[in-house]
């Protein structure tokens, strides 16, 4: 996994995930940023912020991003979600279109 | 499979295979953050363990999913 291959998000307390940019594309949203035509800085950098979205929610997206991958390619398991978490989850996927 | 390898406020997902040893993890480790291998050293955050290069993470009782903590060598 070469650094060009990867994306870093960024949580509201700044806090970074460096996921592989296949991981990333799960989400609409991001392959939308990452992959507009243009010079947009989340492009050049491969960096994109979340200010609205909180540490513990990115993380559990991050891993969702992996599992879905995992999933695909024929290796099903159980996604385990805190109850606790559904809600603000359920937004984030919702703005992230995943 | 993956694992998280934390350092301070920085996440990075690595894929990896159980086969792998710890060293492959540093040298991929080393693909992103420019630090060179020997000066890198990883614990596993469950048991406070320090992973040694020769080994595969099978042998270390790496998981899915486990979290690793990444120390640096002061230059």
């Amino acid at each position: 996994m070469r650094k060009e291959e990867t994306v870093k998000l960024i949580s509201a307390e700044g806090f970074e995930f460096v996921i592989h940019k296949d991981a990333a594309m799960v989400s609409q949203t991001i392959r939308n940023m990452l992959t507009s035509p243009g010079s947009f800085a989340e492009t050049e950098h491969g960096e994109v912020t979340f200010p609205e979205i909180s540490t513990t929610i990115l993380e559990k997206i991050c891993k969702y991003f992996y599992w879905n991958l995992q999933y695909a390619s024929g290796k099903q398991t159980e996604f385990h979600i805190e109850p606790e978490l559904v809600l603000e989850l359920m937004m984030a996927a919702n703005y992230l279109h995943t | 499979m993956y694992i998280r390898v934390k350092r301070s406020k920085t996440t990075y997902f690595i894929q990896c295979e159980p086969t792998e040893t710890s060293l492959d993890i540093k040298q991929k480790l080393h693909d992103l953050i420019d630090q060179p291998v020997s000066d890198q050293r990883l614990i596993l955050v469950s048991t406070g363990e320090v992973l040694e290069d020769s080994k595969s993470l099978a042998d270390l009782k790496v998981e899915n999913d486990a979290v690793v903590a990444l120390t640096l060598r002061k230059g």
